[in-house]
């Protein structure tokens, strides 16, 4: 059943080389930790993405019940957390998972650096690995408000002064940031939208380009 | 499939026969296994999280003391009451009416005045025009004693499950109309 | 590395990947173009991935469990909190506080030194271009990356060290713990748990004054609803009596106003007389939401 189902999207769509791309290429003994014990270090990608998808996963059903406005919004978190069943564990995945993203993602980055594998040809593969690091930590930093609570604000009000700091443009990008003259409703809805559309959309379409560049130029040889 | 290197591990080894199972089998079972664990202990909290509504225990049984049963009479009488109401987050107290009368057996029940027709709220005898009968002034819907409708409206007036105790009158959540099947 | 630039070789790479020198596109090859022991991705180097990823998930499922979230208490503007990012920011946060990163110097701490340390990271391989990968080959971007590295650790460190004195010097607990031991306390006494801002309801004046009676019967109700609520584009009448006093409200329902058609025949339909009205409407001028 299964299998005519796929032979007859395979006859028109010829899906077979695609999906057999990724499963069928070899991997290299060197990355290996059955071979190497300390090509581990080579895990730390793979784990950065398996995070990131938990976060992605958590994140939506997160939304079934947060509302970003600054009446309900800590309200919501208080109630998803406190009443609903397993709420403690997927805001516990959300939160958890953002500080472990960030350490995987700093052990990755390390390899890369320490193993030299960002050189010719792979340039541009560091460059995009980079700038997904920055769409995290935006991340990081935009989802710290969301439960609106004093830690939240207050370290809100404090980044929002770093951004006023900037010469010439600072009170400008402060008030783009914050969406009005002070720090409150307008500036939660849009670090809701930040973190939840925006960066998000960023986020997957340089994991794209990433990946289809491992794909086509391969993990780095050994040293 | 198999590449240079499967070939010379399973070289040693007898060719599997058809009931054995093969490396490469074993290692997809398992992988399929580790991805099974994997998808399960990621997305089974989020599932019950998210379906969480549908498995809490509903208010049943959530009766509120709305009249002495001996001043309710046959004509209609209204009662306001109030319905402590915890949305999610939310809570807040809806003011419900109903109107309360019983009839020729000593049965009592009680009729919601939200008009069937665009929810609206109907009054007992308030348009000279019918007496007696509930009428709405909006879209002029009009309903007998047992909230059949009469005009305009496609369906009887809705009706609180009722539970009388001590005296009391306790009216519960709102149910479609049964009264006023018996009576036609 | 594997495939330099050896001229002897019939396929030149570019550099260690498989990606052929030439031009146009070339299909890239296998990777058994690698010589030593390589194996498929699916399923035999995925099982070893997940195995990892597996005992990370478990982690993360234990972490959760026996680790809540913090929460604290509603953001309010008027609290005296010391403010503190999350652990990841806390290197700037702490940088951005030294002497030559803050004051008149702010623009080198924020612009100066994070700009161009972020900048070199992120073109870090057109600043380190030659061929070595090795990275005690390669001195100058090692030791400032070491560098950085301990500057982070340092500047983290202090930073929390900083953040716990300062608690224990203003007798601060997190607000976090707090709100759960209150929480816990209100769960043993039987009340409510919640820290959230409760939105306060405007309570109707003078229930019981006759005039609610008359305010039903006059099927002010069907709009308006029996709570005084309103509903949809009919508005509250709780605290109408701060918008409107005793004469305008008369006004309204002599003439309508917006939406609202002149009420007063339904209600004089409905039984109420002229006095009636001016009591009702004098009851709806007391409406007033008080504080």
């Amino acid at each position: 059943m299964f299998k005519n189902v796929y032979n007859w999207i395979d006859e028109r769509l010829d899906i077979t080389p695609i999906w057999r791309d990724v499963a069928d290429h070899e991997v290299p003994e060197h990355v290996n930790p059955a071979h190497h014990f300390s090509a581990f270090v080579y895990c730390f990608g793979g784990l950065t993405f398996f995070i990131t998808v938990i976060q992605i996963l958590s994140g939506m059903f997160l939304t079934m019940y947060y509302v970003p406005d600054i009446i309900n919004a800590y309200a919501s978190v208080e109630y998803l957390q406190t009443k609903v069943a397993f709420g403690k564990i997927v805001r516990g995945m959300h939160h958890w998972g953002a500080s472990l993203v960030i350490v995987m993602m700093f052990l990755h980055t390390m390899r890369v650096f320490f193993t030299g594998s960002y050189k010719a040809p792979r340039e541009m593969n560091w460059v995009v690995g980079m700038l997904i690091f920055f769409v995290m930590l935006g991340l990081g930093l935009t989802g710290y408000l969301l439960p609106w609570d004093n830690k939240a604000y207050f370290a809100t009000k404090v980044t929002l002064e770093i951004a006023n700091s900037v010469p010439f443009m600072g009170p400008v990008l402060k008030e783009l940031m914050q969406g009005g003259s002070i720090a409150g409703a307008e500036t939660l809805t849009r670090f809701f939208a930040l973190h939840v559309f925006f960066l998000p959309a960023v986020l997957l379409i340089l994991l794209v380009g990433h990946f289809i560049m491992i794909r086509r130029q391969g993990i780095s040889g050994p040293l | 499939m198999s590449s240079l290197n499967e070939e010379e591990e399973s070289l040693p080894q007898e060719p599997p026969s058809r009931n054995e199972m093969s490396r490469r089998q074993f290692l997809t079972y398992t992988l399929g296994g580790a991805t099974a664990f994997m998808g399960a202990g990621v997305i089974l909290p989020m599932v019950r999280f998210a379906v969480d509504p549908i498995l809490q225990k509903k208010g049943e049984g959530e009766f509120i003391k709305v009249a002495e049963a001996s001043k309710i009479t046959e004509e209609p009488q209204e009662f306001t009451f109030e319905l402590p109401q915890q949305d999610g987050w939310y809570a807040s107290t809806a003011m419900l009416t109903a109107w309360i009368r019983k009839d020729a057996n000593g049965d009592i029940y009680a009729l919601s005045p939200i008009c069937k027709h665009l929810g609206c709220t109907v009054g007992w005898n308030n348009n000279k025009a019918h007496p007696d009968e509930y009428h709405c002034p909006c879209h002029g819907a009009r309903y007998t004693k047992q909230g059949r409708q009469l005009a305009v409206a496609a369906k009887p007036l809705d009706q609180y499950t009722t539970k009388i105790d001590g005296g009391w009158v306790y009216l519960g959540e709102i149910v479609p109309n049964t009264v006023s099947a018996k009576e036609a | 590395m594997a495939h330099g630039d050896d001229s002897k070789e019939k396929v030149i790479f570019v550099g260690d990947s498989r990606v052929r020198r030439g031009n146009g596109f070339i299909t890239p090859p296998d990777y058994t173009a690698y010589p030593g022991k390589s194996e498929a991705f699916i399923p035999n180097f995925l099982l070893k991935e997940w195995m990892v990823g597996v005992v990370v998930l478990v982690g993360i499922l234990v972490l959760t469990i026996s680790e809540p979230a913090p929460l604290g208490f509603p953001a309010n503007p008027a609290a005296t909190v010391i403010p503190i990012p999350d652990w990841y920011f806390l290197f700037l946060y702490q940088y951005l506080k030294l002497p030559y990163a803050s004051g008149d110097y702010i623009v080198l701490g924020t612009l100066g030194v994070t700009g161009v340390a972020f900048g070199a990271l992120l073109l870090a391989p057109f600043l380190d271009t030659g061929p070595e990968r090795r990275f005690y080959r390669r001195p100058i971007a090692s030791s400032l990356m070491f560098l950085s590295l301990a500057a982070i650790v340092y500047l983290t460190n202090t930073a929390w060290t900083e953040y716990k004195h300062e608690m224990a010097e203003t007798g601060q607990i997190p607000e976090d713990v707090q709100r759960e031991e209150k929480a816990a306390e209100n769960r043993a006494a039987g009340l409510p748990t919640t820290s959230a801002v409760k939105p306060k309801d405007i309570a109707i004046v003078d229930k019981d004054d006759p005039a609610m009676a008359l305010y039903k019967q006059a099927t002010c109700i069907t709009c308006h609803a029996v709570d005084m609520k309103g509903s949809g584009s009919f508005p509250s009448l709780r605290g109408v009596g701060d918008k409107h006093d005793k004469a305008a409200i008369l006004t309204i329902i002599k003439e309508g106003k917006g939406q609202m058609p002149p009420m007063v025949e339904t209600a004089m339909g409905a039984g109420l007389t002229e006095q009636d009205i001016d009591e009702l409407a004098g009851w709806l001028a007391k409406q007033k939401s008080g504080q």
